[in-house]
Protein backbone atom coordinates (compact mmCIF):
# COMPACT_ATOMS: atom_id res chain seq x y z
CA UNK A 1 0.00 0.00 0.00
CA UNK A 2 2.64 2.28 0.67
CA UNK A 3 3.14 2.47 -3.61
CA UNK A 4 -0.43 4.35 -2.79
CA UNK A 5 -0.04 6.33 0.02
CA UNK A 6 3.61 7.65 -1.30
CA UNK A 7 1.47 8.65 -4.84
CA UNK A 8 -1.38 10.90 -2.38
CA UNK A 9 0.75 12.18 -0.48
CA UNK A 10 3.03 13.59 -3.13
CA UNK A 11 -0.18 14.79 -4.93
CA UNK A 12 -0.77 16.29 -2.36
CA UNK A 13 2.20 18.60 -1.79
CA UNK A 14 1.53 19.05 -6.04
CA UNK A 15 -2.41 20.33 -5.14
CA UNK A 16 -0.38 23.01 -2.56
CA UNK A 17 1.40 24.42 -5.65
CA UNK A 18 -1.26 23.81 -8.33
CA UNK A 19 -3.49 26.28 -5.73
CA UNK A 20 0.05 28.74 -5.98
CA UNK A 21 0.14 28.51 -9.45
CA UNK A 22 -3.50 28.74 -10.19
CA UNK A 23 -3.33 31.91 -8.38
CA UNK A 24 -1.11 33.47 -9.99
CA UNK A 25 -1.56 32.21 -13.56
CA UNK A 26 -5.57 31.14 -13.82
CA UNK A 27 -7.19 33.71 -11.61
CA UNK A 28 -4.49 37.04 -11.57
CA UNK A 29 -2.77 36.50 -14.54
CA UNK A 30 0.42 37.28 -14.22
CA UNK A 31 2.25 34.22 -16.41
CA UNK A 32 5.16 32.59 -13.96
CA UNK A 33 7.06 29.59 -15.08
CA UNK A 34 9.36 30.11 -11.90
CA UNK A 35 7.33 28.44 -9.32
CA UNK A 36 9.03 25.10 -9.20
CA UNK A 37 11.84 27.89 -8.11
CA UNK A 38 10.16 29.46 -5.21
CA UNK A 39 9.10 25.66 -4.62
CA UNK A 40 12.83 24.81 -4.29
CA UNK A 41 14.03 27.26 -2.16
CA UNK A 42 11.31 26.41 0.21
CA UNK A 43 12.48 23.14 0.22
CA UNK A 44 16.26 24.04 0.70
CA UNK A 45 15.60 26.46 3.51
CA UNK A 46 13.09 24.22 5.61
CA UNK A 47 15.79 21.48 5.07
CA UNK A 48 19.07 23.98 6.28
CA UNK A 49 16.60 25.16 8.86
CA UNK A 50 15.78 20.98 10.41
CA UNK A 51 19.50 20.04 9.74
CA UNK A 52 21.90 23.06 11.55
CA UNK A 53 19.14 24.39 13.99
CA UNK A 54 17.44 22.79 16.76
CA UNK A 55 13.68 24.54 15.54
CA UNK A 56 10.86 22.22 15.44
CA UNK A 57 9.34 21.19 12.22
CA UNK A 58 6.51 23.29 12.37
CA UNK A 59 8.34 26.66 12.81
CA UNK A 60 10.79 25.86 10.21
CA UNK A 61 8.19 25.58 7.66
CA UNK A 62 6.78 28.59 8.93
CA UNK A 63 10.14 30.50 8.45
CA UNK A 64 10.70 28.97 4.99
CA UNK A 65 6.94 29.80 4.11
CA UNK A 66 7.72 33.13 5.15
CA UNK A 67 10.72 33.45 3.04
CA UNK A 68 9.28 32.58 0.52
CA UNK A 69 6.13 34.98 0.64
CA UNK A 70 8.82 37.69 0.27
CA UNK A 71 10.84 36.22 -2.37
CA UNK A 72 7.70 35.51 -4.60
CA UNK A 73 6.89 38.77 -3.95
CA UNK A 74 10.12 40.03 -5.34
CA UNK A 75 9.78 37.67 -8.26
CA UNK A 76 6.54 38.73 -9.15
CA UNK A 77 7.51 42.10 -9.01
CA UNK A 78 8.28 43.02 -12.68
CA UNK A 79 5.17 42.31 -13.61
CA UNK A 80 3.87 45.35 -12.69
CA UNK A 81 5.87 47.32 -15.23
CA UNK A 82 6.24 44.59 -17.87
CA UNK A 83 2.76 42.79 -18.91
CA UNK A 84 1.80 39.95 -20.41
CA UNK A 85 4.61 38.24 -22.78
CA UNK A 86 7.24 40.12 -21.38
CA UNK A 87 7.10 38.74 -18.12
CA UNK A 88 7.51 35.46 -19.19
CA UNK A 89 10.48 36.57 -20.41
CA UNK A 90 11.35 37.87 -16.75
CA UNK A 91 10.15 35.17 -15.34
CA UNK A 92 12.48 32.31 -17.39
CA UNK A 93 15.51 34.22 -16.34
CA UNK A 94 14.18 34.25 -12.55
CA UNK A 95 14.03 30.27 -13.22
CA UNK A 96 17.26 29.72 -14.91
CA UNK A 97 18.93 31.91 -12.47
CA UNK A 98 17.05 29.97 -9.33
CA UNK A 99 18.66 26.73 -11.00
CA UNK A 100 22.24 27.98 -11.19
CA UNK A 101 22.15 28.60 -7.49
CA UNK A 102 20.37 24.97 -6.64
CA UNK A 103 23.31 23.06 -8.82
CA UNK A 104 25.85 25.48 -8.38
CA UNK A 105 26.31 26.51 -4.63
CA UNK A 106 27.74 23.70 -2.95
CA UNK A 107 27.97 24.83 0.26
CA UNK A 108 24.58 25.99 1.17
CA UNK A 109 22.73 23.51 -1.32
CA UNK A 110 24.81 20.44 -1.85
CA UNK A 111 25.37 21.06 -5.66
CA UNK A 112 24.11 18.42 -8.14
CA UNK A 113 23.85 15.94 -5.37
CA UNK A 114 21.61 17.74 -3.40
CA UNK A 115 21.15 17.42 0.62
CA UNK A 116 20.75 14.38 1.80
CA UNK A 117 19.79 13.56 5.49
CA UNK A 118 16.52 15.68 6.04
CA UNK A 119 15.10 15.03 9.60
CA UNK A 120 11.80 13.44 9.63
CA UNK A 121 9.06 15.99 11.04
CA UNK A 122 8.81 15.70 14.53
CA UNK A 123 6.12 16.83 16.38
CA UNK A 124 4.66 16.59 20.05
CA UNK A 125 7.50 13.79 19.77
CA UNK A 126 5.79 11.95 16.93
CA UNK A 127 8.36 11.88 14.45
CA UNK A 128 6.33 10.98 10.87
CA UNK A 129 8.60 8.64 9.27
CA UNK A 130 6.52 6.73 7.17
CA UNK A 131 4.03 8.11 4.29
CA UNK A 132 1.37 6.30 5.71
CA UNK A 133 1.97 8.78 9.48
CA UNK A 134 2.89 11.38 6.56
CA UNK A 135 -0.04 11.59 4.99
CA UNK A 136 -1.97 13.63 8.23
CA UNK A 137 0.65 15.95 7.48
CA UNK A 138 -0.04 16.60 3.90
CA UNK A 139 -3.95 16.26 3.98
CA UNK A 140 -4.12 18.95 6.73
CA UNK A 141 -1.56 21.43 4.48
CA UNK A 142 -3.69 20.77 1.70
CA UNK A 143 -7.13 21.39 3.58
CA UNK A 144 -5.74 24.55 4.76
CA UNK A 145 -4.62 25.71 1.79
CA UNK A 146 -7.91 25.15 -0.29
CA UNK A 147 -9.81 26.56 2.08
CA UNK A 148 -7.61 29.48 2.14
CA UNK A 149 -7.88 29.45 -1.41
CA UNK A 150 -11.93 29.00 -1.13
CA UNK A 151 -12.18 31.71 1.12
CA UNK A 152 -10.21 34.18 -0.66
CA UNK A 153 -11.62 33.76 -3.97
CA UNK A 154 -15.36 33.64 -2.31
CA UNK A 155 -14.69 37.44 -1.10
CA UNK A 156 -14.85 40.36 -2.76
CA UNK A 157 -10.43 39.47 -3.32
CA UNK A 158 -11.11 37.37 -5.65
CA UNK A 159 -13.55 39.12 -7.83
CA UNK A 160 -10.55 42.27 -7.42
CA UNK A 161 -7.97 39.88 -8.68
CA UNK A 162 -10.13 38.27 -11.88
CA UNK A 163 -11.31 42.26 -12.74
CA UNK A 164 -7.58 42.87 -12.56
CA UNK A 165 -6.20 39.93 -15.09
CA UNK A 166 -9.74 41.57 -17.40
CA UNK A 167 -8.29 45.00 -17.49
CA UNK A 168 -6.03 46.57 -14.86
CA UNK A 169 -6.58 50.04 -15.90
CA UNK A 170 -10.22 49.45 -15.55
CA UNK A 171 -9.80 48.88 -12.23
CA UNK A 172 -7.31 51.84 -11.30
CA UNK A 173 -10.26 54.08 -12.58
CA UNK A 174 -12.43 52.38 -10.19
CA UNK A 175 -10.41 53.58 -7.51
CA UNK A 176 -8.53 50.40 -6.81
CA UNK A 177 -5.32 49.40 -5.84
CA UNK A 178 -3.82 47.29 -8.47
CA UNK A 179 -0.47 47.36 -6.88
CA UNK A 180 -1.87 45.90 -3.37
CA UNK A 181 -3.94 43.19 -4.71
CA UNK A 182 -0.94 41.74 -6.84
CA UNK A 183 1.62 42.01 -4.13
CA UNK A 184 -1.53 40.43 -1.89
CA UNK A 185 -1.76 37.14 -4.59
CA UNK A 186 1.81 37.25 -5.02
CA UNK A 187 2.41 36.89 -1.06
CA UNK A 188 -0.07 33.85 -1.03
CA UNK A 189 1.35 32.00 -3.89
CA UNK A 190 4.43 32.44 -1.96
CA UNK A 191 3.53 31.16 1.11
CA UNK A 192 1.78 27.98 -1.01
CA UNK A 193 4.81 26.82 -2.67
CA UNK A 194 6.94 27.81 0.34
CA UNK A 195 5.12 25.40 2.85
CA UNK A 196 4.81 22.50 0.14
CA UNK A 197 8.88 22.72 -0.51
CA UNK A 198 8.96 22.34 3.37
CA UNK A 199 6.70 19.31 2.88
CA UNK A 200 8.83 17.79 0.08
CA UNK A 201 11.98 18.02 1.68
CA UNK A 202 11.13 16.47 4.54
CA UNK A 203 8.92 14.06 3.18
CA UNK A 204 11.76 12.72 0.60
CA UNK A 205 14.42 13.59 3.49
CA UNK A 206 16.11 14.32 0.36
CA UNK A 207 16.23 17.64 -2.11
CA UNK A 208 18.01 18.22 -5.08
CA UNK A 209 17.90 20.46 -8.26
CA UNK A 210 16.29 18.47 -10.49
CA UNK A 211 12.69 18.90 -8.91
CA UNK A 212 13.07 22.55 -9.21
CA UNK A 213 13.99 23.32 -12.71
CA UNK A 214 12.28 24.68 -15.20
CA UNK A 215 11.02 21.43 -15.87
CA UNK A 216 9.30 21.65 -12.46
CA UNK A 217 8.07 24.55 -13.12
CA UNK A 218 6.42 23.65 -16.93
CA UNK A 219 5.10 20.57 -14.90
CA UNK A 220 2.85 23.24 -12.66
CA UNK A 221 1.90 24.94 -15.48
CA UNK A 222 0.64 21.88 -17.44
CA UNK A 223 -1.14 20.17 -13.71
CA UNK A 224 -3.03 23.72 -13.83
CA UNK A 225 -3.84 23.34 -17.82
CA UNK A 226 -5.01 19.69 -17.57
CA UNK A 227 -7.20 20.15 -14.06
CA UNK A 228 -8.54 23.42 -15.12
CA UNK A 229 -7.39 27.22 -14.92
CA UNK A 230 -9.13 29.21 -12.49
CA UNK A 231 -11.24 27.31 -9.96
CA UNK A 232 -9.96 24.97 -6.73
CA UNK A 233 -11.40 22.08 -8.11
CA UNK A 234 -9.57 22.14 -11.10
CA UNK A 235 -6.54 23.17 -8.94
CA UNK A 236 -6.86 19.64 -6.65
CA UNK A 237 -7.56 17.57 -9.56
CA UNK A 238 -4.95 18.23 -11.60
CA UNK A 239 -1.81 17.03 -9.95
CA UNK A 240 -3.68 13.75 -8.69
CA UNK A 241 -4.12 13.24 -12.03
CA UNK A 242 -0.82 14.19 -13.93
CA UNK A 243 1.39 12.31 -10.77
CA UNK A 244 -0.64 9.20 -11.86
CA UNK A 245 1.15 8.64 -15.39
CA UNK A 246 4.53 8.12 -14.26
CA UNK A 247 2.58 5.05 -12.06
CA UNK A 248 0.48 4.03 -14.69
CA UNK A 249 3.46 4.01 -16.80
CA UNK A 250 5.25 1.95 -14.17
CA UNK A 251 2.70 -0.66 -14.61
CA UNK A 252 3.53 -1.10 -18.25
CA UNK A 253 6.65 -2.62 -19.01
CA UNK A 254 8.79 -0.61 -20.27
CA UNK A 255 12.88 0.04 -19.35
CA UNK A 256 13.48 2.71 -17.16
CA UNK A 257 15.45 4.92 -19.50
CA UNK A 258 12.83 5.40 -22.00
CA UNK A 259 9.99 5.70 -18.90
CA UNK A 260 11.52 8.87 -18.06
CA UNK A 261 11.84 10.25 -21.69
CA UNK A 262 8.26 8.92 -22.52
CA UNK A 263 6.90 10.96 -19.47
CA UNK A 264 8.15 13.67 -21.04
CA UNK A 265 6.63 13.51 -24.18
CA UNK A 266 3.06 12.56 -22.98
CA UNK A 267 3.26 15.74 -20.19
CA UNK A 268 3.90 17.89 -23.67
CA UNK A 269 1.45 15.94 -25.80
CA UNK A 270 -1.21 16.46 -22.96
CA UNK A 271 -0.11 20.15 -22.90
CA UNK A 272 -0.75 20.85 -26.38
CA UNK A 273 -3.91 18.97 -27.10
CA UNK A 274 -5.49 20.58 -23.81
CA UNK A 275 -4.75 23.79 -24.81
CA UNK A 276 -6.46 22.99 -28.56
CA UNK A 277 -9.28 20.64 -27.48
CA UNK A 278 -10.64 22.22 -23.94
CA UNK A 279 -8.45 24.88 -23.01
CA UNK A 280 -10.41 24.87 -19.53
CA UNK A 281 -9.13 21.92 -18.73
CA UNK A 282 -10.96 18.98 -16.54
CA UNK A 283 -12.74 21.07 -14.13
CA UNK A 284 -11.91 24.58 -15.38
CA UNK A 285 -13.91 27.63 -16.08
CA UNK A 286 -14.96 27.94 -19.47
CA UNK A 287 -12.62 29.96 -21.34
CA UNK B 1 -17.48 81.75 -6.22
CA UNK B 2 -15.37 78.86 -7.07
CA UNK B 3 -16.17 75.88 -9.51
CA UNK B 4 -17.08 72.49 -9.32
CA UNK B 5 -14.26 71.50 -11.60
CA UNK B 6 -11.56 74.19 -13.21
CA UNK B 7 -9.31 72.88 -15.04
CA UNK B 8 -6.32 75.56 -16.22
CA UNK B 9 -3.62 75.95 -18.81
CA UNK B 10 -3.57 72.38 -19.68
CA UNK B 11 -0.67 71.35 -21.97
CA UNK B 12 0.62 68.19 -22.96
CA UNK B 13 2.68 67.35 -26.32
CA UNK B 14 3.01 63.74 -27.57
CA UNK B 15 6.50 64.03 -29.43
CA UNK B 16 5.59 66.22 -32.03
CA UNK B 17 1.66 66.48 -31.75
CA UNK B 18 0.34 69.01 -29.15
CA UNK B 19 -2.84 67.25 -27.83
CA UNK B 20 -3.71 69.86 -25.49
CA UNK B 21 -2.64 73.81 -25.84
CA UNK B 22 -3.42 76.10 -23.40
CA UNK B 23 -6.62 74.14 -22.38
CA UNK B 24 -8.83 75.84 -19.61
CA UNK B 25 -12.52 75.58 -19.07
CA UNK B 26 -14.75 75.12 -15.74
CA UNK B 27 -17.58 72.65 -15.29
CA UNK B 28 -20.70 73.76 -12.84
CA UNK B 29 -22.45 71.90 -10.26
CA UNK B 30 -25.42 69.52 -11.31
CA UNK B 31 -24.99 70.62 -14.71
CA UNK B 32 -24.62 68.30 -17.59
CA UNK B 33 -21.70 69.67 -19.93
CA UNK B 34 -21.16 68.59 -23.02
CA UNK B 35 -17.72 68.38 -24.26
CA UNK B 36 -17.18 68.68 -28.30
CA UNK B 37 -15.11 68.91 -30.82
CA UNK B 38 -14.07 67.03 -34.29
CA UNK B 39 -11.90 63.71 -33.79
CA UNK B 40 -8.62 64.40 -32.41
CA UNK B 41 -9.64 67.23 -30.56
CA UNK B 42 -8.10 66.01 -26.92
CA UNK B 43 -11.53 65.17 -25.58
CA UNK B 44 -10.41 61.66 -24.23
CA UNK B 45 -6.77 63.49 -23.35
CA UNK B 46 -8.89 65.98 -21.13
CA UNK B 47 -10.38 62.70 -19.27
CA UNK B 48 -6.89 61.39 -19.10
CA UNK B 49 -5.96 64.67 -17.23
CA UNK B 50 -8.30 65.23 -15.21
CA UNK B 51 -8.84 61.37 -14.08
CA UNK B 52 -4.97 61.06 -12.93
CA UNK B 53 -4.22 58.33 -15.84
CA UNK B 54 -1.88 61.45 -17.98
CA UNK B 55 0.40 64.00 -16.33
CA UNK B 56 -0.20 66.82 -18.15
CA UNK B 57 3.11 69.13 -18.76
CA UNK B 58 1.76 72.17 -17.56
CA UNK B 59 -1.59 73.01 -15.85
CA UNK B 60 -3.67 72.60 -12.87
CA UNK B 61 -7.02 70.40 -12.53
CA UNK B 62 -9.25 72.15 -9.33
CA UNK B 63 -12.15 69.82 -7.77
CA UNK B 64 -14.39 71.66 -5.23
CA UNK B 65 -11.27 74.01 -4.63
CA UNK B 66 -9.34 71.31 -4.01
CA UNK B 67 -5.94 70.58 -6.16
CA UNK B 68 -5.85 67.00 -8.31
CA UNK B 69 -2.22 67.56 -9.52
CA UNK B 70 0.11 64.72 -9.01
CA UNK B 71 -2.83 62.17 -7.59
CA UNK B 72 -3.36 58.80 -8.82
CA UNK B 73 -6.47 57.60 -10.63
CA UNK B 74 -7.22 55.63 -7.38
CA UNK B 75 -6.73 58.98 -4.98
CA UNK B 76 -8.81 60.98 -7.57
CA UNK B 77 -11.78 58.48 -7.50
CA UNK B 78 -12.13 58.90 -3.44
CA UNK B 79 -12.21 62.34 -4.28
CA UNK B 80 -15.66 62.05 -6.07
CA UNK B 81 -14.61 61.90 -9.74
CA UNK B 82 -14.84 58.27 -11.84
CA UNK B 83 -14.50 58.36 -15.58
CA UNK B 84 -16.23 55.56 -18.05
CA UNK B 85 -13.96 54.52 -21.19
CA UNK B 86 -15.21 55.10 -24.60
CA UNK B 87 -14.20 51.29 -25.39
CA UNK B 88 -16.02 50.61 -22.29
CA UNK B 89 -13.45 48.34 -20.50
CA UNK B 90 -15.84 46.00 -18.76
CA UNK B 91 -14.38 42.29 -17.21
CA UNK B 92 -15.83 41.06 -19.85
CA UNK B 93 -16.09 37.53 -18.60
CA UNK B 94 -17.62 38.44 -15.00
CA UNK B 95 -21.24 39.02 -14.43
CA UNK B 96 -22.57 42.53 -14.53
CA UNK B 97 -23.52 42.25 -11.01
CA UNK B 98 -19.40 41.29 -10.37
CA UNK B 99 -18.80 44.42 -12.56
CA UNK B 100 -20.67 46.74 -10.32
CA UNK B 101 -18.99 45.32 -7.56
CA UNK B 102 -16.07 46.15 -8.18
CA UNK B 103 -16.39 50.09 -8.36
CA UNK B 104 -17.94 49.59 -4.80
CA UNK B 105 -15.61 51.77 -2.42
CA UNK B 106 -16.71 49.40 0.66
CA UNK B 107 -12.90 47.82 1.20
CA UNK B 108 -14.08 45.12 2.98
CA UNK B 109 -12.83 41.66 2.09
CA UNK B 110 -10.48 42.99 -0.54
CA UNK B 111 -7.55 42.01 1.16
CA UNK B 112 -6.34 38.00 1.46
CA UNK B 113 -6.10 38.35 5.55
CA UNK B 114 -9.46 39.76 6.01
CA UNK B 115 -11.27 37.07 3.79
CA UNK B 116 -9.07 34.28 5.39
CA UNK B 117 -9.31 34.91 9.05
CA UNK B 118 -12.47 37.14 9.15
CA UNK B 119 -14.58 34.92 6.62
CA UNK B 120 -18.06 35.53 8.36
CA UNK B 121 -17.54 38.97 8.69
CA UNK B 122 -16.62 39.13 4.99
CA UNK B 123 -19.16 37.35 4.05
CA UNK B 124 -22.18 39.54 5.19
CA UNK B 125 -19.83 42.67 3.58
CA UNK B 126 -20.28 40.38 0.25
CA UNK B 127 -24.03 39.91 1.10
CA UNK B 128 -24.25 43.85 1.78
CA UNK B 129 -22.42 44.79 -1.40
CA UNK B 130 -24.41 42.42 -3.65
CA UNK B 131 -27.48 43.98 -2.37
CA UNK B 132 -25.89 47.48 -3.07
CA UNK B 133 -24.95 46.24 -6.56
CA UNK B 134 -28.49 45.00 -7.46
CA UNK B 135 -29.71 48.49 -6.24
CA UNK B 136 -27.35 49.94 -9.07
CA UNK B 137 -28.29 47.69 -11.51
CA UNK B 138 -32.09 48.53 -10.79
CA UNK B 139 -31.23 52.30 -11.20
CA UNK B 140 -29.77 51.97 -14.63
CA UNK B 141 -32.14 49.22 -15.49
CA UNK B 142 -30.10 46.00 -15.63
CA UNK B 143 -31.23 44.16 -12.58
CA UNK B 144 -32.47 41.24 -14.74
CA UNK B 145 -29.27 40.58 -16.13
CA UNK B 146 -27.19 40.77 -13.08
CA UNK B 147 -26.05 37.46 -13.26
CA UNK B 148 -25.26 37.61 -17.36
CA UNK B 149 -21.67 37.16 -17.80
CA UNK B 150 -21.14 40.61 -19.95
CA UNK B 151 -19.92 39.87 -23.37
CA UNK B 152 -23.53 38.50 -23.08
CA UNK B 153 -24.79 41.47 -22.64
CA UNK B 154 -26.25 43.67 -25.71
CA UNK B 155 -24.14 46.78 -26.86
CA UNK B 156 -26.69 49.08 -25.21
CA UNK B 157 -26.73 46.78 -21.86
CA UNK B 158 -22.70 47.19 -21.56
CA UNK B 159 -22.97 50.57 -22.11
CA UNK B 160 -25.85 51.13 -19.30
CA UNK B 161 -23.46 48.96 -17.31
CA UNK B 162 -20.65 51.23 -17.55
CA UNK B 163 -22.65 54.11 -16.24
CA UNK B 164 -23.81 51.31 -13.38
CA UNK B 165 -20.14 50.83 -12.71
CA UNK B 166 -18.75 54.12 -12.31
CA UNK B 167 -21.93 54.94 -9.96
CA UNK B 168 -20.77 51.97 -8.15
CA UNK B 169 -18.15 54.21 -7.18
CA UNK B 170 -20.14 56.89 -5.00
CA UNK B 171 -18.74 59.50 -7.15
CA UNK B 172 -20.40 62.67 -7.79
CA UNK B 173 -18.90 64.18 -10.98
CA UNK B 174 -18.89 61.19 -13.22
CA UNK B 175 -16.78 61.60 -16.63
CA UNK B 176 -18.54 59.71 -19.51
CA UNK B 177 -16.61 58.93 -22.65
CA UNK B 178 -19.39 58.59 -25.54
CA UNK B 179 -21.74 57.15 -23.95
CA UNK B 180 -24.20 57.25 -26.56
CA UNK B 181 -22.09 56.37 -29.83
CA UNK B 182 -22.84 53.19 -31.38
CA UNK B 183 -26.60 52.95 -30.03
CA UNK B 184 -29.65 54.32 -31.88
CA UNK B 185 -33.36 53.99 -31.08
CA UNK B 186 -34.52 52.87 -28.15
CA UNK B 187 -31.06 51.90 -26.13
CA UNK B 188 -30.28 56.02 -27.42
CA UNK B 189 -33.20 57.31 -25.66
CA UNK B 190 -32.72 55.22 -22.39
CA UNK B 191 -29.48 56.26 -21.67
CA UNK B 192 -30.33 60.08 -22.12
CA UNK B 193 -32.97 59.44 -19.82
CA UNK B 194 -30.63 57.94 -17.60
CA UNK B 195 -28.43 61.02 -18.15
CA UNK B 196 -31.23 63.58 -17.16
CA UNK B 197 -32.30 61.52 -14.59
CA UNK B 198 -28.74 61.33 -13.04
CA UNK B 199 -28.94 64.95 -13.36
CA UNK B 200 -31.75 65.34 -11.35
CA UNK B 201 -30.39 63.11 -8.44
CA UNK B 202 -27.53 66.12 -8.19
CA UNK B 203 -24.59 64.10 -10.07
CA UNK B 204 -23.01 66.26 -12.14
CA UNK B 205 -21.61 65.37 -15.95
CA UNK B 206 -19.11 66.26 -17.89
CA UNK B 207 -19.80 63.95 -21.47
CA UNK B 208 -17.68 63.58 -24.64
CA UNK B 209 -20.64 63.30 -27.31
CA UNK B 210 -20.61 63.78 -30.83
CA UNK B 211 -24.42 63.33 -32.06
CA UNK B 212 -25.37 66.88 -32.11
CA UNK B 213 -28.96 65.90 -31.20
CA UNK B 214 -28.25 63.86 -28.41
CA UNK B 215 -26.04 67.71 -27.70
CA UNK B 216 -29.23 69.67 -28.18
CA UNK B 217 -31.23 67.55 -26.19
CA UNK B 218 -29.18 66.91 -22.76
CA UNK B 219 -26.14 69.39 -22.46
CA UNK B 220 -26.65 72.57 -19.84
CA UNK B 221 -23.46 74.16 -21.46
CA UNK B 222 -21.07 73.08 -24.40
CA UNK B 223 -17.22 73.30 -24.44
CA UNK B 224 -16.01 73.42 -27.79
CA UNK B 225 -12.73 71.70 -27.97
CA UNK B 226 -10.30 71.85 -30.98
CA UNK B 227 -6.70 71.35 -31.02
CA UNK B 228 -6.57 70.74 -27.95
CA UNK B 229 -7.86 74.10 -26.97
CA UNK B 230 -11.30 75.42 -25.64
CA UNK B 231 -12.12 77.42 -28.91
CA UNK B 232 -15.75 78.35 -27.88
CA UNK B 233 -18.25 77.32 -24.90
CA UNK B 234 -21.87 78.13 -24.05
CA UNK B 235 -25.53 77.02 -24.83
CA UNK B 236 -25.94 73.95 -27.16
CA UNK B 237 -28.04 76.64 -28.83
CA UNK B 238 -25.31 79.19 -29.38
CA UNK B 239 -22.42 76.82 -29.72
CA UNK B 240 -24.46 75.06 -32.69
CA UNK B 241 -25.60 78.70 -34.49
CA UNK B 242 -22.04 79.19 -34.97
CA UNK B 243 -21.14 78.85 -38.29
CA UNK B 244 -17.17 78.57 -37.47
CA UNK B 245 -17.64 75.87 -35.46
CA UNK B 246 -20.00 74.04 -37.63
CA UNK B 247 -17.26 74.56 -40.27
CA UNK B 248 -14.72 72.94 -37.74
CA UNK B 249 -16.96 70.01 -36.87
CA UNK B 250 -17.94 68.82 -39.92
CA UNK B 251 -14.41 69.00 -41.94
CA UNK B 252 -13.96 72.68 -42.39
CA UNK B 253 -9.87 73.34 -42.87
CA UNK B 254 -9.59 76.06 -40.18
Amino acid sequence: MDFLTTYIVLAEIYVLLGLSTNLLVGIVGIFSVSQAAVFGVGAYLTAFLLMHTALPFPVAVLLAAAFCVGLNILVTLPSLRVSGDYFVVTSFGIQLLATAVFTNWTGGTGGANGLPGVPAPLILGHEFTEPTEFIALTTIGMALGCLCFWLMMRAPFGALLRAIREDELAVAALGKSVLGAKVSAAALAGAFAGSAGGLYATFLSFVDPSSFDLDASIFLLTMVVVGGARTLAGSVLGPFVLLALPQILALIDIPTSIAAAARQLIYGLLLIVFMLFRPQGLLGEKL
Amino acid sequence: MTAYLQVTGLNKRFGGLQALRDCSFTVGQGRITCLVGPNGAGKTTIFNAITGFLVPDTGHVEFQGRSLDGQSPQQIVHHGIARTFQNLRLFADLTARDNVLAGMQDHVGEGPLGAIFRPFHTARALAAKQDAAMAVLAHVGLQDRASALVRNLSYGEQKLLCIARILATGAELLLLDEPTSGLSGAALTEVMALLRRLQAEGKTLLVVEHNTRVVQQIADDVLFLHHGHLLAHGSPAEIIADPKLAEIYFGGTL
